[in-house]
C-alpha cells in the first residue's frame, strides 16, 4: 500500500445466504430436503476506494445499499468474498457504544472493560482515565454502578470512551444523534478535532449535512456498488435528486392505484373515491382536471409551479347565475386557501347549458400531499354542487425551505 | 505467530474478561467473593462425610483422593463445556466490534483457571491438615500439570467454540461426552482399581488420565509425578491446542455472519 494511503478497498464483493425457509434440525433437512433452499445475495458488487491519511469520508446511500456492510469490513467483523481490504494503523470503530459494559460495575470500572475491547492496554487507559470522564461530564456519577445512569449517560460514556482511544482510522456508524444538543456538538467538536490530528475518517451517515461538514469526499452507494463520488455537497446533491426521482414515481403508481375504480356510484369517474359530494344539483360538474401550462394532466408540481385547474359543468335549467370555487386543504386537513370568482372579479358569471371554466394559479406550497375541493354556489349562496377532496395532488421542491407555503425572499448584506 | 502479537496487544482485554467473570459471578450475593472459597469447602465437607459414613470407601482418606482429582477436572469439564459456548454468549461483541476472537475463549478458560487456583488455596490446606503434607519437590512440579492441563483445556475450547457457532447440537453432544470422559479418567477412583492390563493401558490414550494421576501424585501421594508421562502430555495438549487455533482461525471470519 502506498505511503499516503490509510485505506485501501479495491473491488470487494460480499455475499450473504439467505435462506429461504431455514429447517436447522436434522428432521427438517430430512423432511423437508426441497424446501432447504437458499440464496446468495450480493450485497458488495466490486467496490473500490481509497482513502489518504487523516482525510474523512462518508458513504451515503438509502437502507440496505451496502453502506453499512462496508463500514462493518473496513472494521473486520466480515471479510469480504472477494477483494482487498488494507488499512494502516489502529482502528477504532463507533458502531456499537458501550460494548461489554456490565450493569453492576461502576462507569470507572466500564471504562477499563470498554476501552480494552478497542485494544488499549492498563497504562493506555490509564493515562486517558481524567480526559475520558472529563468528555462524558460523569464526574459526579463515575464511582456508581452503570445501571444506575440514565440512557443518556450511558451513551455520553461509551462515546466518551470510543472516542477517546486515538485511533488512526475512525469507523463511524450513524451514531452522531448521541446525548443532547450539546452534547452533539461536543462530540462533533471533538471530531473535527481528531482529524485536525491527523486521524482517517469513515462515517457512514444519513445526516448528509454532518457529512458535508466534515469529509473532503462522499461515496454515494447503491445496490452494492458505487454510483457516484466526489466533493459531498456535489453529490449529494444529485443523490438527494434520485431520491425525489424515485419518491415521485412512486407517488404516481400509488395516485394511479388510489384512482382506480371500486367507486360509489354517486361519483362521477373524474373524482377520487374518497370524495365527498353535496348541493342540489341544479348544476353539477362533468370533470375536473389539474394540468400543467403544457396542458398536460399532472399530479405532482414543484412548488413555484404554475397550476392550471380545469372544471366542466352542466345545468338543466337557464338563467342561472353561479359563482365557481376551488380550495386546497394539506392531507393534515390544513386548510391552505381557498377562493371563488366573487372573491377576485366582484361578480357572478351566467351559466349556460354546458360550461368550461379554466383557473389558474401559481402554486406557492411546499411539499407534502394536497386534497382539492371545488364547488359551484348560486350568487345568494345556494349550493349547486360541491365536491370535497375532488382531486388529491402532490407537491415536491429542490429546496429545504420549510412551512405551508413559500415567501420569495431575498437576503442582501453589505 | 501474527495472532499472538495481535492478542499480546489485547491482553488487557482478557484481563478485565476475566476480572468481569470472577467479580461479576458473585455480584450482589452478600459473601459476594468469598463464595469462591465457601463453595469448594462445603463440597469437600459433604464428601468426607458421604465417604465416611454413608458409602465407606477402603482407600484411605478418600475425600481427600477424590477432591485433587475433582477440582482440576471440573476445571476442564467447565472449560470444555462453557469455553464451547463462549462465543455464541458473547455475541453481541463478536457480531458488533472487532477483537481476536480468540479473546473470548481465552478469557473463559483463564476465568475457570483462576477459579481453580483459588481452590487450591482450599486443597492446600486440607492437604496440610489432613496429615499428608507438602513435598516441596513435587509441588514444584504443579505449575507444569496446571499448564498442561491448562493448554489442552484452551485447545479444545477453541475447536469447540468455533464449531458450535454452525453447528449448535455441539453443545448438547460435547455434556454427553464430559458425562462419560469423567468415568474415563480415574476421577473418582484410581487407575490401579481396573485389573485388566490392556484396559489400564488404553486410559493413557486418553491425555487427562495422566494429568489427574499427576495432581493425585503430588497433592495425595506427596511424591515426584511420573515426568515422561506428563512431558507427553503436555506435547499432546500443544498439538491439541495448534490444531484448536488453525481451525478457530479458519471459522472465525464467519462467525458474525451466522450469529
Amino acid at each position: 500500500m502506498e505511503e499516503q494511503y490509510a485505506i485501501e478497498v479495491s473491488n470487494v464483493k460480499k455475499k450473504f445466504r439467505i435462506f429461504y425457509d431455514k429447517g436447522n434440525d436434522l428432521k427438517e433437512r430430512i423432511l423437508f430436503r426441497k424446501r432447504n433452499y437458499y440464496e446468495d445475495r450480493w450485497v458488495l458488487k466490486g467496490i473500490s476506494f481509497r482513502v489518504k491519511k487523516g482525510e474523512a469520508v462518508g458513504l451515503i446511500g438509502h437502507n440496505g445499499c451496502g453502506k453499512s456492510t462496508t463500514l462493518k469490513l473496513l472494521t473486520k467483523i466480515l471479510y469480504p468474498d472477494e477483494g482487498e481490504i488494507k488499512l494502516s494503523g489502529r482502528v477504532s470503530s463507533l458502531i456499537e457504544l458501550g460494548a461489554g459494559f456490565h450493569p453492576d460495575m461502576t462507569g470507572r470500572e466500564n471504562i477499563y472493560t470498554n476501552a480494552s475491547i478497542f485494544g488499549l492496554t492498563r497504562k493506555e487507559i490509564d493515562t486517558r482515565l481524567q480526559e475520558i470522564i472529563r468528555f462524558s461530564e460523569l464526574e459526579e456519577f463515575i464511582d456508581n454502578p452503570v445501571r444506575t445512569y440514565s440512557s443518556g449517560m450511558y451513551m455520553r460514556l461509551a462515546f466518551s470512551v470510543a472516542i477517546n482511544v486515538d485511533a488512526n482510522i475512525l469507523l463511524i456508524d450513524e451514531i452522531l444523534a448521541v446525548g443532547d444538543t450539546n452534547f452533539q456538538k461536543k462530540c462533533f467538536d471533538k471530531l473535527r478535532e481528531i482529524k485536525a490530528h491527523g486521524t482517517t475518517i469513515v462515517i457512514v451517515s444519513h445526516a448528509l449535512e454532518q457529512i458535508e461538514q466534515i469529509c473532503e469526499t462522499s461515496y454515494w452507494i447503491e445496490n452494492g456498488l458505487i454510483k457516484d463520488s466526489g466533493t459531498p455537497k456535489l453529490v449529494h446533491d444529485r443523490y438527494l435528486k434520485s431520491m425525489e426521482e424515485k419518491r415521485n414515481q412512486q407517488l404516481t403508481i400509488q395516485h394511479e392505484e388510489e384512482q382506480k375504480p371500486e367507486e360509489k356510484p354517486e361519483l362521477p369517474a373524474f373524482c377520487e373515491k374518497t370524495a365527498i359530494r353535496m348541493g342540489t344539483g341544479a348544476v353539477w360538474f362533468t370533470h375536473a382536471e389539474m394540468q400543467n401550462l403544457q396542458k398536460e394532466k399532472q399530479y405532482i408540481f414543484r412548488t413555484g409551479e404554475q397550476i392550471r385547474l380545469i372544471l366542466e359543468y352542466e345545468t338543466e335549467t337557464d338563467g342561472l347565475q353561479g359563482n365557481f370555487g376551488y380550495g386546497i386543504f394539506r392531507e393534515d386537513g390544513l386548510h391552505c386557501y381557498g377562493t371563488n370568482i366573487f372573491i377576485e372579479t366582484g361578480k357572478c358569471i351566467a351559466l349556460q347549458r354546458k360550461g368550461r371554466i379554466e383557473i389558474l394559479f401559481r402554486n406557492e406550497l411546499l411539499p407534502a400531499k394536497y386534497f382539492l375541493d371545488i364547488a359551484v354556489h348560486s350568487h345568494d349562496g345556494i349550493i349547486f354542487d360541491d365536491i370535497r377532496q375532488v382531486l388529491t395532488f402532490a407537491v415536491t421542491s429542490e429546496k429545504q425551505d420549510i412551512g405551508v407555503s413559500r415567501q420569495e425572499t431575498t437576503f442582501s448584506w453589505g | 505467530m501474527e495472532i499472538g502479537k495481535e492478542l499480546y496487544a489485547y491482553r488487557e482485554m482478557i484481563f478485565s474478561l476475566v476480572r468481569k467473570d470472577l467479580r461479576g459471578r458473585y455480584k450482589g450475593s452478600v459473601l459476594g467473593f468469598l463464595w469462591t472459597f465457601i463453595n469448594p469447602l462445603f463440597q469437600l465437607i459433604v464428601y468426607t462425610i458421604a465417604f465416611s459414613f454413608i458409602l465407606p470407601s477402603p482407600i484411605e482418606k478418600y475425600y481427600l483422593h477424590l477432591f485433587v482429582a475433582l477440582i482440576p477436572w471440573i476445571f476442564f469439564s467447565s472449560s470444555l463445556q462453557g469455553g464451547a459456548n463462549s462465543i455464541m454468549a458473547a455475541k453481541n461483541l463478536v457480531s458488533k466490534i472487532y477483537f481476536p476472537r480468540e479473546v473470548i475463549p481465552i478469557a473463559y478458560v483463564t476465568s475457570c483457571f483462576v477459579n481453580m487456583l483459588l481452590t487450591f488455596v482450599i486443597i492446600f490446606l486440607v492437604v496440610m491438615i489432613s496429615g499428608v503434607g507438602l513435598n516441596a519437590l513435587a509441588i514444584a512440579t504443579l505449575p507444569l500439570i496446571m499448564i498442561t492441563e491448562y493448554i489442552m483445556a484452551l485447545g479444545l475450547a477453541l475447536l469447540f467454540s468455533a464449531v458450535t457457532v454452525f453447528f449448535r447440537d455441539m453443545e448438547h453432544i460435547l455434556s454427553i461426552i464430559t458425562m462419560a470422559w469423567i468415568y474415563l479418567t480415574p476421577v473418582l477412583y484410581p487407575l490401579d482399581m481396573i485389573t485388566n492390563e490392556t484396559i489400564r493401558k488404553l486410559f493413557y490414550l486418553n491425555p487427562m488420565t495422566a494429568v489427574i494421576e499427576a495432581y493425585r501424585d503430588v497433592l495425595y501421594y506427596a511424591r515426584v509425578p511420573e515426568m515422561n508421562t506428563l512431558l507427553v502430555s503436555f506435547l499432546f495438549g500443544i498439538i491439541i491446542l495448534i490444531f484448536g487455533e488453525l481451525v478457530f482461525s479458519k471459522l472465525k471470519k464467519r462467525f458474525a455472519e451466522v450469529l
